[in-house]
This record gives C-alpha cells, structure tokens and sequence, in this order.
C-alpha cells in the first residue's frame, strides 16, 4: 500500500511497473481502516478480524467487491 | 492471559517505548520465560499471523504496524521515530498508540515528500490517494510485498 500524489501518478507507476491499476484508497477510508485494524493492537484482549469481519469493515467504509473479500478466489 | 499473548504484549510494548523491535532475550527476561520458550511462541504468533520473523526466526521482520527494518514510511510521535511497513500501517502506528503523529513518506511515482500531521481523530487533509496493489485475498501470500 503506497502513497500517491495523485492518480495520474498511480497511473503513471502503474504503466511504469507493469502492473494493473488496482482500488484506489483515500486518506480518511486510509485512517478508517487503520483505526479498525490497530486501535485495540496493544491491548491483552486484540485479534486479528476474522473474514467476514473483514469484509464488514470494508464494507463501512466503502470499499466492496472481490478485490476486498480475503476469501475470494478470484485472484488466486 | 495465555503465554503467547503474553509475549506478544512484551513485543508490541517494547517497540512503543522504544520504537525498536526487542530481541528474545529481552522478550524472555519481561515475560520470564526462557529464550526457546519465546522462540516457540514467535513461530506460533507467526502462524497466527501476529507476527513476521526474519529467516533466523528470533528477528521480528513486523508487528504490524510497525517494522523491524528501515522502511520509506517514517512515523513521529513525541521524540520517537518509528517505521511502519506501508501506508495503512503509516497511519496505524498513530491509531495503535492513540497518539497524535507525523507522518513522513513520499509519493511512490514523484518520490516527492508527503508530510502528513495525523491528530487523534484522523490526519488533516492533503492531496493523496493509496493504491492497493495486492487483493485481500493475497496480502498474506506475501506479506512483506503486500
């Protein structure tokens, strides 16, 4: 997960890199998706988010589809 | 709380106080445990994908989010600099410690610097996007490349 300026510039690397042009994240979806994987991180009771937690998350903020499910098989 | 957890703590606590990763001997003296012990745990957290281990097994490569190696993605809070491993983990590292942070990366195409001030309550807004190469799917195929 990398930073850009801008998407012209991702299409840039992406054309650059050879590699397909994949979802775009914006800051705030960013600092969403931070909070829920990291906030409880330090704390006796934290665990990873199991899939169908993960895609409930995705989903809050927007961002559905296969590339977002963690059991799609349809990147494999 | 069971051992493993335990030892996890220890990990994460030591690089919040530090912002470096622990070595197992100062894992097994917080957890009182010898070093076998908490290399035992280590592999454990990382089939649990609590943690990534250098080809050693006793180097943490991540906790995420933080990184056990220089990365492009500083992390500022207070007078400590941490690394985190991309830039979900950029902004983690503030969420995890539930502190206010700089965040100091760069556009990956432009290489030009992205200064980011990231407050309890999220970062200020600044011209960027992020780009997911890896679908979810995948992330831990490679963790290291996701």
């Amino acid at each position: 997960m990398l930073f850009f300026r801008s998407e012209e510039l991702v299409d840039d690397w992406c054309r650059a890199q050879g590699v397909p042009k994949r979802p775009l994240v914006s800051l705030g979806q960013l600092w969403q998706l931070a909070v829920a994987w990291y906030e409880s991180r330090l704390s006796p009771t934290a665990r990873r988010p199991g899939p169908d937690e993960m895609r409930a998350i995705f989903a809050r903020i927007g961002l559905e589809g296969p590339f977002w499910d963690p059991q799609s098989d349809r990147f494999g | 709380m069971d051992f493993d957890t335990g030892v996890k703590l220890a990990v994460y606590r030591h690089i919040a106080a530090t912002a470096r990763t622990p070595t197992v001997d100062e894992v097994a003296e917080s957890v009182r445990a010898t070093p076998r012990e908490v290399l035992e745990a280590y592999e454990r957290l990382y089939r649990n994908r609590v943690l990534v281990l250098e080809s050693d097994g006793a180097t943490i490569r991540m906790a995420p989010p933080f990184s056990g190696v220089e990365t492009q993605h500083r992390v500022r809070i207070g007078d400590k600099e941490y690394f985190a491993n991309c830039a979900w983990d950029a902004l983690g590292v503030s969420a995890a410690l539930h502190a206010p942070a700089e965040v100091l990366s760069r556009c990956e195409q432009s290489r030009e610097p992205i200064h980011l001030r990231v407050r309890e309550d999220g970062p200020d807004p600044e011209p960027c996007v992020i780009h997911f190469a890896v679908p979810a799917a995948l992330w831990w195929k490679d963790i290291v490349h996701t």
